[in-house]
């Protein structure tokens, strides 16, 4: 409840902020070397389906801007939140960043968790030139110089996840996906590592979005007989899946989930007892035992409720904002814009709570990939953790295209 | 008759007045509001599109997002082709080699503008036949609809390598209209969506005064009897669909300039009733008043999410359930019926009628 | 073979689910022609209080039901008697207001209890599994098939076999000339769509341990639910539980011969062709109006 109150007070701060800033020509730059404060538009679905993880992503941002300002600000200058909610609405999206761009005038926007939501943000800040934080892991195979991708790319998540499952439990995959185009993308460069490793597909099917009863799904695997199941199925379809699995008694052991979207807060709601021992591979998990990490847990527990979970992409909303701090800080006050920002933050570094972080000329991080599993009071145990910190291929599925600092590069 | 059609001129002509120049004004020509209002004027010829099958012919379109969903990604496939060289890159993700020939006359400006319109328009109408050749009506042609609309919606994202899917077309072009560059943030931009909304409203408003608009609404009010009296309801009905389908499709291809991409969700469910809601909110029973509900429910939207974030949502229901219950025919049933207790002329009539279903 | 079986039992499954979501949908469209597109969140209510029985009073899904039932349908009352009775004489309108007060609710659950998934155990007499020779059939499954035919009995009996049940039918055919006789037919209203309300809250109740319950659950469910009464025929108890199978085992035969989307397209476009050629249903009823 303590949120909601804090939330409307800071919707109406915000919005008296936009009362009171005339409209100014389009044209008349940014006007924001006249205010003291730095305005960044958090742009995360408080409503519609997706509400469900952005929710929580929109929890961990706003936590660490306040924690900013707190601590006295950027160069003394407070960060001033500006909230819009895009209702999972990809038109919506389109006209809330327009919103935050154009007449907030924002130096930087965090938002999204969908890809369809990113690509509709993607035209109007490529036009204005703005930054766009993405915490949220994704296909790849993009090489905007306007977004920060702060969430893992493929080859993160699978280079050694395909070997492992392949070794502990066998060869042959059944995939289960979404109908768009992150599983699909997953799925493609998960083939030509299976290619790799000498493992096969023994199906490959996509549901709707949202879609919720699998019970034919669970009845093909059961006729299949799988080694693995590599899911990548998302938000309630998961929960969904994760259940009726559980329900359909399909043991872990023997036939376990290895999902890549797979979270605490996902986990939270299918139940630890039906989650167990199955897998995720992500970079972070909530139980990673590092000084950053307690202080994040403890910071967003106290703040948010002793029963709320931190997760893999709610971490990267918080770090973002951290590197965002970290670039302005290189930066001389009078010459904040949303390019100068980008070009800072090319090769910083940073201690996130999954380990130190940092920011790749192409604009995706450099993370620190782990495979876990899930136990039944909602936690994973890391079984693997990489030994080093894994650079991000966007394009690893395609031979010949690399994203750089130029842009993508084909050979 | 003649009156009210005067009345209705006379309304058109402020319509087009406030909207051409006393909105731009009050915008103070900037580039972002012109833009936000452009998005409210694009989806006001869809709104008004379904006060012609809905408010004249009383047949309930609840698949108006998938005639709509048709005009936006035209447009969309032309200036992605304008915008790749060659393959469009999702299609070379989708490990489609070449162009499909479906996309291959979009690269043509004149095909994908009469496409826009003409797509539709046919597969609005061989629904129609369809439905209306054995006299479905009522509830029965929102329900066939809808559930064209949902299948419709899953099949367009199932062919991702055609379509784009879940994620739409994205990374367009600029439309180039006989050299003219279509920046959707400038004058000239707004005043083109303006313009098409204008003369859609004109078309609306002739063809509900015409011979044709009252058969339709004596279709409305009892089709048996409009049988009887040797009109073929079915072609009528196949007809207004038709011309719904296509203005819903041109709206369509101004909603893909405005936002610079096109996305599946412009042919889900909640966006089908969102235009229903709209229709009503401003009056079914003029295609003017359909236009200003759609202008105003999406700018009422757009403030109270300003104002308030989380709770607009509520707000938003609660003033929807307060509209139905006391103003049942929209603003612009209140509006007749002020003026006519002004005049003092005569008795209310009564539109219940026209609102029940048929038992079929 | 054994594929098909345990298909076919899938199906059963999914036709249970809807029927109990389409049943109440069914009485309140059948009763007084209302188009409810608030039911998908009275499902999502009825999941809610579910989660909240047992997180805070630690009370399991099964004894939680009646609560639950007797909750929702308070709610039901509520917008029947504030909004909906208002609205009887306009069949159409009540689409839209019953569509605002659709996102009300939502709005208000999100605002009352968060945004995120809650989670719900399922009650541990009902896990595992009875197995028939190839046949693998989830008890819980099975539990939700035999109690939606319980229901769909129960509400036989409560239409045909009760006072109620007779008054209902009467104001159904026709409300003056029942008015006349001394029935109270906005009474009889407010209990019938409080008793819609209160099936579609044993529904949402009865998928929790299933699906992922969130605030917007509802809306993708309503749509089924209304084509099954629809497909049914409109307000026919019995063609509702036709319509359900049907469906449902359409749904899971289509998904194992193409795939889960091709065949839901399939199935649309079945129910398509069938109000096409059969407007009035599978079962039409000869009484209504």
């Amino acid at each position: 409840m303590k949120r909601r109150d804090f939330l409307g007070s800071l919707g109406a701060v915000g919005t008296a902020g936009m009362l009171s800033t005339p409209a100014l020509l389009s044209s008349a730059g940014r006007a924001l070397a006249q205010g003291n404060d730095i305005p960044v538009g958090l742009l995360f679905s408080l409503t519609g389906a997706v509400a469900v993880v952005e929710s929580t992503l929109h929890d961990a941002a706003l936590m660490a801007i306040e924690e900013i300002n707190a601590s006295g600000g950027i160069h003394g200058r407070q960060l001033r939140p500006i909230i819009e909610d895009p209702a999972s609405d990809p038109a919506t999206y389109a006209d809330r960043a327009r919103r935050l761009m154009i007449r907030d005038k924002c130096v930087s926007v965090f938002g999204s968790y969908t890809s369809a939501s990113r690509q509709a943000v993607l035209p109007v800040t490529e036009q204005r030139k703005n930054l766009y934080w993405y915490p949220t892991l994704y296909e790849g195979r993009e090489c905007s110089r306007n977004v920060m991708y702060g969430g893992a790319v493929p080859n993160q998540q699978q280079d050694d996840l395909i070997p492992w499952a392949i070794e502990n439990f066998g060869p042959r995959f059944y995939m289960i996906g979404n109908n768009y185009v992150y599983p699909k993308e997953e799925n493609n460069y998960c083939k030509t590592l299976l290619e790799q490793y000498g493992g096969e597909v023994v199906n490959e099917e996509y549901v709707p979005l949202g879609h919720s009863d699998f019970s034919s799904v669970i009845n093909r695997i059961r006729s299949e007989k799988p080694d693995v199941i590599f899911a990548t199925v998302v938000g309630d379809s998961d929960v969904a899946f994760a259940r009726q699995y559980h329900a359909a008694e399909l043991d872990p052991s023997k036939m376990p989930v290895v999902s890549l979207t797979r979270s605490e807060v996902e986990v939270k709601a299918i139940g630890g007892e039906a989650a167990a021992g199955h897998f995720s591979s992500a970079p972070y998990f909530m139980g990673h035992a590092t000084p950053e990490n307690e202080k994040f847990v403890e910071a967003y527990k106290s703040r948010y409720g002793g029963d709320q979970v931190t997760h893999f992409v709610s971490e990267a909303a918080y770090f973002q904002v951290y590197q965002f701090k970290a670039a302005l800080e290189k930066l001389d006050p009078s010459n904040i814009t949303p390019e100068t920002i980008r070009d800072a933050a090319v090769g910083l570094t940073l201690n996130a709570p999954q380990g130190e972080v940092l920011i790749d000329e192409n604009l995706h991080t450099h993370l620190w990939p782990k495979i876990g599993q899930w136990q039944t009071n909602g936690q994973a145990e890391v079984l693997i953790e990489s030994k080093e910190r894994v650079a991000p291929k966007p394009y690893a599925a395609y031979a010949g295209q690399t994203c750089t600092g130029k842009g993508l590069v084909k050979a | 008759m003649s009156s009210k059609f005067q009345y209705d001129l006379v309304a058109l002509v402020i319509f087009a007045l406030v909207v051409a120049f006393g909105v731009p004004a009050v915008m103070n020509y900037d580039g972002f509001e012109l833009n936000t209002f452009a998005r409210y004027l694009a989806l006001a010829i869809v709104s008004m599109a379904l006060s012609l099958s809905w408010g004249t012919a009383g047949l309930l379109n609840l698949g108006q997002a998938a005639t709509f969903g048709m005009g936006s990604y035209a447009m969309a496939m032309h200036l992605k082709l304008r915008a790749s060289d060659g393959l469009p890159d999702f299609m070379a993700w989708n490990n489609v080699e070449t162009l499909p020939w479906v996309w291959v006359p979009f690269e043509s400006l004149t095909f994908t503008l009469l496409a826009g319109l003409l797509v539709p328009a046919f597969i609005g109408g061989l629904i129609a036949i369809f439905m209306f050749r054995a006299r479905i009506a009522g509830v029965f042609v929102a329900i066939i609809t809808l559930a064209f609309l949902v299948a419709f919606q899953l099949l367009f994202i199932n062919q991702q390598g055609h379509t784009g899917g879940q994620n739409g077309l994205t990374g367009l072009a600029q439309m180039s209209l006989f050299g003219w560059i279509v920046d959707p943030y400038s004058m000239g931009f707004y005043n083109l969506v303006a313009g098409c909304l204008v003369v859609a409203l004109a078309f609306g408003v002739y063809l509900t005064h015409s011979k044709f608009g009252l058969i339709l609404r004596a279709i409305r009010e009892d089709a048996d009897r409009a049988r009887f009296f040797g009109y073929n309801v079915a072609n009528y009905q196949t007809l207004v669909f038709c011309i719904s389908a296509a203005l819903a499709g041109w709206a369509g291809m101004l909603y893909t300039l405005v936002l610079e991409f096109a996305s599946p969700t412009y042919m889900s469910v909640s966006f089908s009733l969102a235009i229903v809601i709209w229709c009503a909110v401003g009056g079914r029973e003029s295609v003017i008043a359909a236009a200003f509900g759609a202008i105003v429910v999406n700018m009422l939207e757009g403030r109270l999410s300003d104002v308030f974030v989380e709770g607009w949502h509520l707000i938003l229901g609660v003033i929807f359930v307060l509209v139905v219950m006391f103003m049942p025919r929209g603003i612009y049933g209140l509006l007749s019926e002020s003026l006519q207790k002004l005049r003092g002329i005569g008795r209310p009539r009564d539109h219940r009628d026209a609102e029940t279903f048929p038992n079929t | 073979m054994d594929v098909i079986a345990n298909q076919l039992f899938a199906g059963l499954s999914m036709a249970s689910i809807l029927l109990m979501i389409a049943l109440g949908l069914a009485i309140i469209y059948g009763a007084m022609g209302v188009i409810n597109l608030a039911h998908g969140e009275f499902v999502m209510l009825g999941a809610y209080a579910t989660w909240a029985l047992q997180t805070y009073a630690g009370i399991g899904i099964l004894p939680a039901l009646p609560f639950v039932f007797i909750s929702v349908a308070a709610v039901g009352w509520i917008v029947e008697k504030v909004v909906v009775q208002n609205l009887y004489h306009r069949p159409l309108d009540t689409i839209l207001a019953t569509w605002g007060i659709g996102i009300i609710l939502q709005q208000a659950v999100r605002l009352g209890v968060g945004a995120e998934s809650r989670f719900v155990k399922g009650p541990d007499l009902l896990s595992g599994n009875t197995e028939i020779g190839p046949l693998i059939m989830s008890n819980y499954r099975l539990f939700v098939i035999v109690f939606s035919m319980a229901v769909l009995a129960a509400t036989w009996m409560l239409m045909t076999r009760t006072e109620f049940g007779m008054k209902l039918r009467a104001v159904i055919q026709n409300r003056a000339i029942s008015e006349c006789y001394g029935i109270e037919a906005k009474r009889i209203y407010s209990v019938t769509f409080a008793y819609g309300a209160g099936l579609a809250g044993l529904a949402g109740a009865l998928i929790t341990p299933l699906f992922s319950t969130i605030p917007t659950m509802g809306t993708g469910l309503v749509v089924d639910a209304f084509l099954v009464v629809i497909v049914g025929g409109l307000g026919s108890l019995i063609g509702s539980a036709a319509a359900s199978v049907l469906i449902g085992e359409a749904t899971a035969i289509f998904s194992i011969v193409i795939n889960d989307t091709l065949g839901r397209i399939a199935v649309l476009a079945g129910i398509i062709l069938l109000i096409r050629f059969r407007p009035r249903g599978l079962f039409p009823t000869e009484t209504r109006r």
